[in-house]
């Protein structure tokens, strides 16, 4: 009886064989493909150079740096204060969570802890920036699977969070709304109410966005049994965020190492057993869902003050002051001129964005610039595992596996 | 949270802004590493390299390079800094790939940025900036770059390399 | 017929044109933009294509993945010195009538990044026809420049560009 799980041909030595399952080894010639840096499924100027037997990939070789910044040398040649416009910029699909993680290291090192205010407004944009992550991830992975109509309704989404933005600090996308020393403003009436119209409606638009592809037997098809990741290879490889929690490791920073006061909310950390590209879309799927949940607490339980630490060596005086007060002249003079310089020393802080772990290591050697700031990039980690994911499979699940890695070339190549 | 047992030749041990660090010999960093994975510390956060060329503070560091790598107990959730000195002079350091994987292009970003060269790494080659490049952009003597800006204070300070402490 | 009974006939059904507007309409109409998101700009051009701000109703809904069938390039990003080279290559493989728009700070001016690793303006390597300011600006902005650009190819018509 012939086997049927391999079809020979009539070329001598070809075989084809179904999705996921790997062909005898040494089998025709190896083809090299580059996915040149321009591609419209790398997300980002990612360049894969690719070695194919037929149709099955070989081997990956990522080539990355079409996106490098220099962000981290820009930073050295700005001050503290200004350094907070170029962190939202690296992971260009969360700035406020970017922002959050260099706050929190600058806090951390002068010993700063903000009101409980700034805490929840923080606690707020870190989700509905998680959200909008999710969406993009959501939308640009099924447009490229095929399925067009989710994007659209995605970026509807999306829309309405990036409205909410605006009307907080002003920004759409790169919002520098985190700061150290607080947030950059109070939230508006308006953004409370558009925020609490977005917590009633969101639901039931994860719950279309499900219809659309849980149970789809395409969408099953194409990603179920794609890009296996066993938890040991994931925890080996480094990998952090729903690549992790995607193969049953119950890890999240937001539980595990707490901040911003994420322990008093109650919520649940998703994770998903099948180790594949189904089981990391069913678990960013989980993450909106429970993300909304923090926001109902968040907003429900938003405490009152000031919004802002009130140490004049980190942050000016109101203006209203530097009529009466000499002191807050010379705070406001030195602030603006110069800077604050926490003390020497380094820290790391580490939040859990939507990709994973995004963090931030500053070194400060006592002056207003610091010595050296690197981020901790979640996608420059994950993306090394994308050869163990991709060996075995074809150029077409090779699509979904890169959209399930969801690396932010900004962040890769800071 | 179980203390961490420590590998008998560290050179400094401690804490600041409330992260544990330990100071070993650069000969020394495959064996403490290793010792380190074995207690639990499977988790590896990032690998970075600090210049501190010129630095203006009281106590100056032992050489110009200084490697920080970063580990976690995910069992425990601590979090670990291991710090290397690495002379300007000889900047080599072994390569710790094999130990951790994701040190591999943490590894290759730092040769590229800094110019510390990992015995045994595999494939030590420019990652982020193109392939014929010259110079390592992050130490603290290369300059910024960019356009001149006219009329700006600002930019001159930050265009021309440190001076010589 | 006499040629009054055939006006009046057909009167309202006839318009009087040259080729090259006719030509610089159809062109304007039908701008197909080719997909050089780089970075967070890139974001914002997928919003001007999404169900709020709708490209498609300028005509730009093809967005093509291949420069040989774009009209348009927006580089979307900041252009980075290993990416530049590639940038060029790909300008040059986009057929005429070609126009580029340079959208965001980075790509107009280096934007925030005044450093070692970015090209201080793509219009360094590839002539820009219009630079749309923002970081990022948003699909509006993006709207508008798109408008500029479509008068701009509207009143050049069929003169070719040297």
């Amino acid at each position: 009886m012939a086997d049927t799980r391999l079809e020979q041909t009539g070329v001598q030595g070809m075989t084809i064989t179904r999705t996921g399952e790997r062909p005898p080894a040494g089998q025709g010639e190896l083809l090299t493909v580059n996915f040149g840096p321009q591609h419209p499924s790398t997300h980002g100027v990612l360049r894969l150079v690719v070695d194919l037997d037929g149709e099955v990939i070989r081997g990956v070789r990522p080539v990355i740096g079409y996106l490098h910044t220099g962000i981290e040398k820009q930073m050295e040649a700005l001050r503290w204060q200004q350094g907070v416009v170029v962190t939202d910029r690296h992971d260009y699909l969360s700035p406020p969570i970017n922002n959050l993680a260099y706050a929190l290291a600058v806090e951390k090192l002068m010993g700063v802890e903000v009101p409980p205010r700034a805490q929840a407004l923080r606690v707020i944009m870190s989700e509905l920036t998680r959200i909008a992550s999710h969406l993009v991830w959501l939308g640009t992975s099924a447009l490229e699977l095929g399925a067009m109509g989710v994007f659209m309704y995605a970026f509807r989404e999306r829309d309405k969070i990036l409205a909410m933005n605006e009307e907080i600090s002003g920004y759409r996308m790169h919002t520098s709304y985190i700061r150290p020393g607080g947030v950059m403003a109070d939230a508006t009436p308006r953004f409370l109410e558009m925020l609490e119209a977005f917590i009633r409606q969101m639901p039931s638009n994860i719950d279309e966005y499900e219809d659309l592809l849980t149970n789809n037997p395409i969408w099953i098809a194409r990603t179920k049994g794609i890009g296996r990741l066993p938890a040991k290879d994931a925890i080996r490889l480094g990998a952090t965020g729903p690549m992790l929690r995607g193969s049953g490791v119950n890890w999240d920073l937001r539980r595990d190492r707490p901040y911003c006061g994420y322990e008093q909310y109650d919520w649940q950390v998703a994770v998903e057993d099948g180790a594949d590209c189904y089981a990391r879309y069913l678990v960013r799927i989980r993450e909106m869902r429970q993300s909304v949940r923090i926001l109902r607490q968040a907003l429900d339980g938003l405490p009152g003050g000031p919004v802002n630490v009130d140490d004049r060596k980190l942050l000016p005086p109101p203006r209203e002051e530097l009529d009466t007060s000499m002191e807050a002249v010379i705070h406001h003079f030195k602030l603006f001129t110069e800077g604050y310089s926490p003390p020497p020393g380094d820290v790391y802080v580490a939040v859990e964005s939507g990709r994973g772990e995004n963090g931030c290591y500053i070194v400060s050697d006592g002056t207003h610039k610091p010595r050296r700031v690197k981020f901790r990039s979640a996608s420059f980690v994950n993306l090394q595992a994308l050869e163990f994911m991709a060996i075995g499979h074809m150029i077409s699940d090779f699509i979904a596996i890169i959209g399930t890695a969801d690396t932010v070339l900004g962040d890769v190549d800071r | 949270m179980t203390p961490v047992k420590l590998p008998e030749d560290i050179l400094d041990h401690g804490v600041i802004a409330g992260d544990e660090y330990l100071t070993v010999a650069r000969d020394r960093i495959r064996e403490t590493l290793q010792a380190l994975k074995a207690q639990g510390y499977e988790s590896y956060v990032f690998m970075t390299c600090v210049d501190h060329l010129a630095t203006p503070v009281v106590e100056r560091p032992p050489e110009r390079f200084e490697l920080v790598y970063q580990l976690r107990n995910m069992e425990t959730h601590h979090e670990l800094r291991v710090r290397v000195f690495v002379p300007e002079d000889d900047a080599r350091v072994p390569s710790a790939h094999d130990i951790y994987a994701p040190a591999n292009w943490d590894e290759r970003e730092t040769w590229d940025m800094f110019g510390i060269v990992f015995e045994g790494h595999p494939n030590l080659t420019r990652i982020l900036m193109p392939d014929d490049w010259v110079g390592h952009p992050l130490r603290r003597d290369y300059p910024v770059g960019g356009e001149p800006v006219d009329f700006s204070e600002d930019h001159e300070t930050w265009q021309t390399a440190p001076p010589e402490a | 017929m006499g040629v009054e009974q055939l006006v009046e006939l057909l009167g309202d059904n006839i318009l009087t044109t040259t080729v090259s507007k006719a030509i610089g309409w159809g062109r304007a109409n039908s701008v197909w933009p080719f997909q050089f998101g780089l970075a967070c700009c890139a974001i914002e051009m997928m919003h001007a294509s999404g169900p709020t701000f709708d490209i498609a109703r300028f005509g730009s809904e093809a967005m093509r993945a291949s420069p040989r069938q774009a009209d348009l390039m927006i580089v979307a990003g900041r252009v980075s010195q290993k990416m530049a080279p590639v940038l060029r290559q790909l300008y040059d493989q986009m057929p005429e009538p070609k126009w580029v728009i340079s959208m965001g700070a980075c790509a107009s001016t280096g934007g925030v990044f005044n450093n070692y690793a970015i090209l201080q303006g793509v219009d360094k390597i590839v002539p820009v026809d219009v630079y749309v300011p923002g970081c990022p600006p948003t699909p509006e902005d993006l709207l508008n420049g798109l408008m500029i650009l479509q008068e701009k190819i509207k009143a050049q018509g069929i003169k070719p560009r040297l």
